[in-house]
């Protein structure tokens, strides 16, 4: 099946759907490549991101394969780059020399945009709202996203054009094309005019503040950069101090001239809105993983994430706590910059009987609670997860902790034991593995050495037909 | 019955209670890693409500276990595992310098002098402590005190004495500056989970004088 053509391919008749068949039957001499869909969406992503240096709300066209497109929200965004024209421009421009053709068009409505973009008169065409519908009149009734039934329908009523729409009842329109699987012609109609709205999902939300500079010059390498951001963090802290907010979450994105971006972000566990912390967790995150390409000829620099500055205060009891907590949510926000939010963790106690649910580690840019000293001496200090299997185990008593077991290769003599504690399944939670969960039986016992471990055994004598019970090492106590 | 292992003669010296900026702490056997690391986390001061940070490679956790918060008598945690013994020295340093941790504890090998001293002089611009767990005490290094730590035989419990009672270990001092080498045994205290001086009764070393409750200074 033709997935996608190239203009020599269109020329020689070829079109969308035809299978491959059929198409070498007519040109002998095709060349076929299989399409890659994933990476066309990866690809069209990537240039969405790249596109935010006109807006911060870029979102993909979802009208589907075959119609790869992007919407740009500009509302009060023109006047940055010249005007409406001049930033079409631009972005045709720019969008060339990254080596995509594309055609850009302006209008109040994403539909209309659509439209003009795909059959509209001229280079960059521009409609305004009183200028809109005119514009749209002398296009194919194809032009407002239907699908292809409606379009034949439409055909066979005589209504080629969008302008042949406008004077036909509404509601026999509405009744003759429904909306079925695809949205009907009225609606797609009054979307292309401004009548209804059209929400669009941006790629990525857009960030509240937000402040970017262009270069005359691609920046080359990564000490400009670096020279580049304090006066860009600057302007930030200028926009979060006007509303009262700080900074939890950074990203420092770079634009090159191939319609790729390069991007680096911070984390804090904190509201702030320093330029000294900030270029320091940057330089902690290392300004090197940036890829410049052959350079980069903008920056932005956005707040992913804020939170009011003062709701910090007045929670802390003194000013040496106070300090305290500071100084370590610093330590916290330095160490998740250069290692990662998966490598500085903290453990968070859960609400579960099983010890290896009874906490988790979670990333500590939130907070850092302490652990319930209630069981310490009766739970190991280092908890082996998942734990590991037993060999050999040897009873005394049938029902009891083994005698002598092995583990880690090593035969180990049991001088001292102390159990059952009882700990019964969590059969409201499966296991992830499929398996039926088992009761368990811990046992804390001492080999002749010294080594204190906590054993226990899974399943019970007796009670499970066909299985018996097996026996694990869980942690090994001080 | 159980044989003692033999371990070197108790110490008449005090125990050091107050841990210096940095101190090294090797576990005798791979067996002896918990109560190294319980040893480790009782060099804070007990007052000291900073938490503490672990930093040690993924393998470390995976050998000997992951610190697990209900055996650890509320002490706060925070885990870095690292990739490379030189990103071990770095959260070290940096953790140690900001003051913000009682204790940071790493789990590197082949530091060098240098590098230990960098971490002497982070923990004591911090007022914090830091603890090496290397896998010998042979290399050179800046710590104040090394120690060699054993897992012992548990105290008798009262209650039942089938079952293990209060944990102890040797913690054997083999350097300090300006200090005699010694050995102590160290037991868990109930209640605080902190290790103290064990009772001398409990079969290792000199009894105390009777009456005087001090060490006998004749048996060293």
């Amino acid at each position: 099946m033709i997935h996608a053509l190239n203009p020599a391919a269109r020329a020689a008749g070829l079109r969308r759907g035809q299978t491959q068949a059929d198409a070498l039957a007519m040109i002998p001499h095709l060349l076929c490549r299989p399409a890659d869909t994933a990476a066309d969406d990866r690809a069209l992503e990537a240039l969405a991101v790249w596109a935010e240096r006109w807006s911060p709300s870029v979102s993909l066209d979802p009208s589907g394969e075959g119609l790869e497109g992007l919407f740009l929200d500009i509302t009060g965004a023109a006047h940055l780059f010249g005007g409406e024209a001049a930033l079409l421009a631009q972005i045709r421009t720019r969008l060339a020399e990254a080596g995509t053709v594309a055609r850009v068009a302006l209008a109040p409505t994403p539909g209309a945009a659509w439209a003009l973009a795909r059959w509209g008169e001229g280079r960059d065409p521009v409609a305004t709202d009183e200028t809109v519908s005119d514009l749209l009149a002398d296009l194919p009734v194809e032009a407002l996203r239907l699908d292809d039934r409606t379009v034949t329908g439409a055909r066979r009523l005589g209504l080629k054009t969008i302008g042949s729409l406008y004077a036909m009842p509404r509601a026999g329109l509405a009744r003759r094309f429904r909306d079925g699987d695809a949205i009907g012609l009225v609606r797609r109609l009054d979307q292309a005019r401004g009548y209804v709205g059209e929400a669009l999902t941006p790629v990525r939300p857009p960030a509240r503040y937000r402040v970017w500079q262009a270069f005359a010059e691609p920046l080359g390498d990564i000490e400009g950069v670096e020279a580049r951001l304090p006066e860009l963090a600057a302007d930030l802290t200028r926009a979060l101090e006007r509303d009262g907010q700080g900074a939890k979450a950074l990203t420092l994105t770079g634009f090159r001239s191939d319609g790729l971006t390069t991007g680096l972000s911070v984390r804090m566990g904190r509201p702030g809105r320093e330029v000294p912390i900030w270029m320091r967790l940057f330089r902690e995150a290392g300004f090197g993983r940036l890829e410049l390409g052959f350079g980069l000829d903008a920056l932005m620099l956005t707040a992913d994430l804020t939170e009011p500055m003062a709701a910090r205060q007045g929670a802390l009891e003194s000013e040496a706590e106070a300090k305290q907590a500071e100084s370590l949510a610093a330590l916290i926000d330095r160490l998740t910059a250069r290692l990662g939010e998966d490598r500085v963790l903290t453990p968070e106690p859960v609400d579960s009987w099983i010890p290896e649910r009874a906490e988790r580690l979670i990333p500590a840019l939130g907070r850092i609670p302490a652990a319930d000293p209630a069981e310490a001496g009766r739970r190991p200090l280092l908890l082996l997860d998942p734990p590991e299997p037993i060999d050999d185990p040897l009873f005394d008593l049938p029902e009891g902790a083994p005698a002598r077991f092995t583990w880690r290769r090593v035969s180990r003599r049991v001088v001292r034991a102390e159990g059952p504690e009882r700990l019964s399944p969590e059969w409201w939670r499966p296991r992830p593995d499929g398996r039926e969960v088992r009761t368990r039986d811990y046992y804390r016992v001492e080999d002749g050495e010294g080594g204190r471990y906590w054993l226990f055994r899974e399943g019970l004598y007796g009670r499970e037909e066909g299985r018996a019970p097996s026996w694990w090492m869980h942690g090994v106590l001080p | 019955m159980v044989v003692m292992p033999p371990f070197p003669a108790a110490s008449p010296e005090p125990f050091p209670e107050a841990a210096a900026p940095l101190e090294e702490a090797c576990a005798s056997t791979p067996r002896d890693m918990a109560a190294t690391v319980l040893f480790a986390l009782s060099r804070r001061r007990e007052d000291d409500r900073r938490p503490a940070l672990i930093a040690a490679p993924r393998a470390w956790f995976g050998e000997y276990g992951r610190p697990y918060g209900p055996g650890l008598a509320g002490t706060a945690l925070i885990l870095t595992p690292v990739s490379t013994a030189a990103e071990a020295l770095w959260v070290l340093e940096q953790a140690l310098r900001s003051g913000a941790v009682s204790l940071a504890l790493g789990a590197v090998d082949g530091a060098s002098l240098a590098q230990t001293r960098r971490l002497d002089f982070a923990a004591r611009d911090g007022g914090s402590t830091g603890l090496m767990l290397p896998r010998s005490l042979d290399g050179l290094s800046a710590a104040r005190r090394r120690w060699r730590v054993s897992a012992a035989l548990s105290a008798p419990d009262a209650d039942d004495p089938r079952a293990p009672g209060q944990a102890r270990l040797i913690a054997e001092m083999t350097r300090g500056r300006g200090e005699r080498p010694g050995a102590w045994m160290l037991e868990q205290d109930d209640e605080t989970h902190r290790l103290r001086l064990a009772d001398r009764l409990a079969g290792f070393g000199p009894a105390p004088i009777a009456g005087t409750g001090a060490a006998s200074g004749l048996a060293a």
